[in-house]
């Protein structure tokens, strides 16, 4: 079997799997009891909040480990409604892990506007400061696009965050391992990442919330994760994220490397079978490895069953969790016409892929344009 | 590889079955789970459906895919209803997604993506005789669905199975729970799949077509109530008229017999022996003939104008292009203009149209 959909998520680590396996086996002790195997528990956690903190260039202190990506982007957007200023603005290629929250929070008094992207993916900045109001509590803006791999310029968005004293968010979880990220240098004031879109465990993620911003907790109880997340800790999925942070601190330039190698020879490849496919994204500014394109007059849903039955497995845009299937509203946004909408795949890379993989992926999709 | 048997399934006990019968008969099984509808009322159903489907296709060992009709089944199938209703006419939904969403769509979608033919759980047979597909009605009298699939054509049925038509309701619970299928002993769905529950119809079908108060006469003129709009109700309809209780002569329940569109009455008589709510003669039009041919002669003609009805012995008294006059042997309880009329030769489907008027 063949996968290139590491987008939606990427399988685990062999390392990880190894720590985790270990941890679950020999480490029972509750991190918040006193004793020895409470202390072994508790020093578990704290290992992996170095490993992930050094991973971004942050304070273990800027580290609070949650359930998911779209758990940290909910505790960063209900924290909204406990602050005077409750207008956040946001863009219309997020995730509904922000999107869906917002259209929630209204209920309860938030209010919220949405930025438009060009044909490409990107914010203009000047549409974030003419959105930009009074009563403008929150800027939440995605870093990787999930779908299209465009990365937002985020130098001008943040300066004009700053200059207007606004706290800026983001939903990274696209970004780990593709791109360095470094909080010291983004001017970020909390980022959302999931542990499974870089060869951790699923259902464990992680907030980068930097020191001296306000947070207030969704989930309230015995104080764990500094009183942000409490609920006795996930600790094998904990020490499986803070090894596969490890791996990216380590491996992190040689795994874009991989992906851009692999993807230039996918694209080029492409065009040899498929002169008239459509790269959807920005050319300048994307993360490796995710490519969305569009063979046009080639409907996708047959493109996936048909490659399912080759036993290669990509995506259509946003995995769903009720298997409903639909247009891709990032695309929608663009401006791309619902029948290019309908002709887009996507394919992601990862490290266990090789030339050769990508090869068979090609010479598989010239067989079915050709049938 | 071989082409596979593309099956359409719901989550329910038919299609499961259907998928299983064909796996043991040794075919390349794939099922395809078909979103029609988008809505917000039927969101949790679909995606129980959904679990469902994946739960039976993972312990059958088959792939499932799903895909989305709901442009096509609202384009072509839901626009008619609406606007059949607004007629004040009772249309039959099921009937027209079955020609136009079950059997093109997906049947396209199946072809598309490699599929030899398709297969749903609907109680029906097809049989084959040299170049021509007949339409024969499911061995489970209590269950045929031939009545649903009469507007499908000779291609249709060149490329569809229906592997639990030679069985009963039965047998195929008994088969679903025997094979471990979670869904063995799941309720049978009942009513239009996008309201649900006949109790909502009302209220759905007010989102879609305004009010139009008048007045509710009985057949001998006497003023009895108001009505909110004559499309809100049923020729035949006993349920929710706001009449009864001792109204008119004895404590029989009120039917409506008849909608006077031009003057916004609806027309109600009492108790179900009533004349006014039985008649022997039709006439239907937009006929479809599976075979592509009508019938020659009335020999062993018989009919059913609803699901689920016995068949009625009837003569087709005139015959032009696509419309007809039909002659029931015995006068009919609420012939419902709307409703399809559907023609049978002992088992055979021959086909059908859609009831235009009565007398």
């Amino acid at each position: 079997m063949l996968y290139f959909d590491h987008a939606a998520t990427t399988p685990v680590h062999p390392n990880v799997a190894e720590k985790m396996d270990e941890v679950s086996r020999l480490d029972y002790g509750n991190p918040s009891s006193v004793y020895s195997s409470g202390r072994s528990s508790k020093s578990i956690i704290e290992t992996a909040r170095s490993q992930t903190a050094k991973m971004i260039d942050a304070e273990p202190s800027e580290i609070f480990f949650t359930g998911s990506g779209t758990e940290s982007n909910n505790i960063v957007i209900w924290s909204v409604l406990h602050q005077k200023n409750k207008h956040v603005i946001t863009s219309c290629i997020e995730h509904p892990a922000v999107l869906k929250v917002l259209e929630e929070l209204t209920a309860f008094g938030l209010t919220y506007d949405i930025l438009p992207v060009d044909s490409t993916g990107l914010i203009n900045p000047s549409d974030l400061k003419s959105a930009i109001k009074k009563d403008t509590g929150l800027i939440s803006i995605m870093y990787v696009n999930n779908e299209v791999g465009t990365i937002q310029k985020f130098d001008k968005l943040t300066e004009i965050a700053k200059e207007h004293s606004i706290p800026f968010h983001s939903d990274c979880v696209q970004s780990l391992g593709k791109i360095p990220i470094s909080t010291k240098d983004l001017k970020i004031d909390y980022m959302s990442f999931s542990a499974h879109k870089f060869y951790g465990p699923k259902g464990i993620g992680f907030l980068f919330k930097r020191n001296g911003v306000p947070i207030k907790p969704l989930v309230i109880g015995g104080g764990q994760e500094s009183n942000i997340r409490a609920g006795t800790e996930n600790l094998s999925g904990i020490a499986g994220l803070g090894v596969a942070a490890e791996l990216v601190s380590i491996e992190l330039e040689e795994r874009a490397n991989h992906l851009r190698e692999l993807e230039t020879y996918f694209k080029s490849k492409i065009y040899d079978i498929c002169p008239q496919a459509i790269f959807h994204g920005n050319t300048n500014f994307y993360a490796p490895g995710i490519c969305s394109l569009a063979i046009p007059k080639c409907k996708n849903e047959v493109i996936l069953a048909k490659l399912d039955r080759k036993g290669i497995e990509i995506s259509n845009g946003s995995a769903c969790s009720s298997g409903t299937v639909g247009l891709s509203l990032v695309l929608k946004e663009m401006g791309i016409e619902d029948e290019i909408n309908k002709s887009t795949i996507r394919v992601s890379f990862g490290r266990e892929n090789r030339i050769e993989d990508v090869s068979i992926l090609v010479k598989s999709i010239g067989e079915i344009l050709n049938e | 590889m071989n082409e596979p048997i593309i099956v359409g399934i719901s989550g329910g006990v038919d299609s499961s079955v259907t998928a299983l019968r064909l796996k043991e008969e040794g075919f390349d099984v794939e099922c395809v789970f078909m979103k029609n509808w988008e809505g917000e009322s039927d969101q949790c159903d679909a995606e129980q459906d959904y679990k469902d489907a994946l739960s039976v296709c993972n312990s059958i060992g088959v792939p499932l895919r799903s895909t989305n009709f709901s442009n096509e089944y609202w384009k072509n199938v839901f626009k008619n209803f609406i606007d059949e209703y607004s007629k004040g006419r009772t249309p039959n939904p099921d009937i027209l997604c079955n020609k136009e969403v079950k059997f093109k769509a997906f049947l396209n979608y199946a072809k598309d993506i490699g599929g030899a033919k398709i297969a749903t759980g609907h109680y029906a047979r097809i049989k084959e005789s040299g170049h021509s597909y007949q339409l024969l009605k499911g061995v489970d009298d209590d269950k045929d669905q031939s009545y649903f699939l009469y507007l499908l054509n000779q291609e249709m049925l060149s490329n569809s199975l229906f592997p639990i038509g030679g069985i009963e309701k039965q047998e195929v619970r008994k088969i679903a729970k025997k094979n471990g299928l979670l869904n063995h002993a799941k309720k049978d769905s009942t009513g239009i799949c996008f309201i649900g529950e006949q109790k909502f119809f009302k209220e759905f079908l007010k989102k879609y077509i305004p009010k139009h108060p008048g007045t509710i006469k009985s057949v001998d003129g006497e003023i009895c109530g108001e009505h909110e709009g004559l499309s809100y109700y049923t020729i035949g309809q006993r349920k929710g008229l706001g009449v009864g209780g001792g109204f008119g002569n004895n404590d029989d329940p009120w039917y409506v017999s008849e909608k006077d569109l031009s003057s916004n009455t609806l027309i109600i008589s009492q108790g179900s022996n009533h004349p006014s709510l039985y008649h022997k003669n039709l006439s239907a039009d937009s006929l479809h003939w599976i075979s592509g041919y009508a019938p020659s002669k009335n020999d062993n003609l018989s009919a059913k104008i609803r699901y689920r009805q016995k068949d009625q012995t009837c003569t087709i008294t005139s015959l032009s292009g696509e419309s007809c006059n039909v002659q029931f042997m015995i006068p009919q309880f609420a012939v419902t203009p709307g409703q399809s009329i559907v023609f049978y030769d002992g088992e055979i489907c021959l086909g059908g149209g859609i009831i235009n008027n009565r007398s």
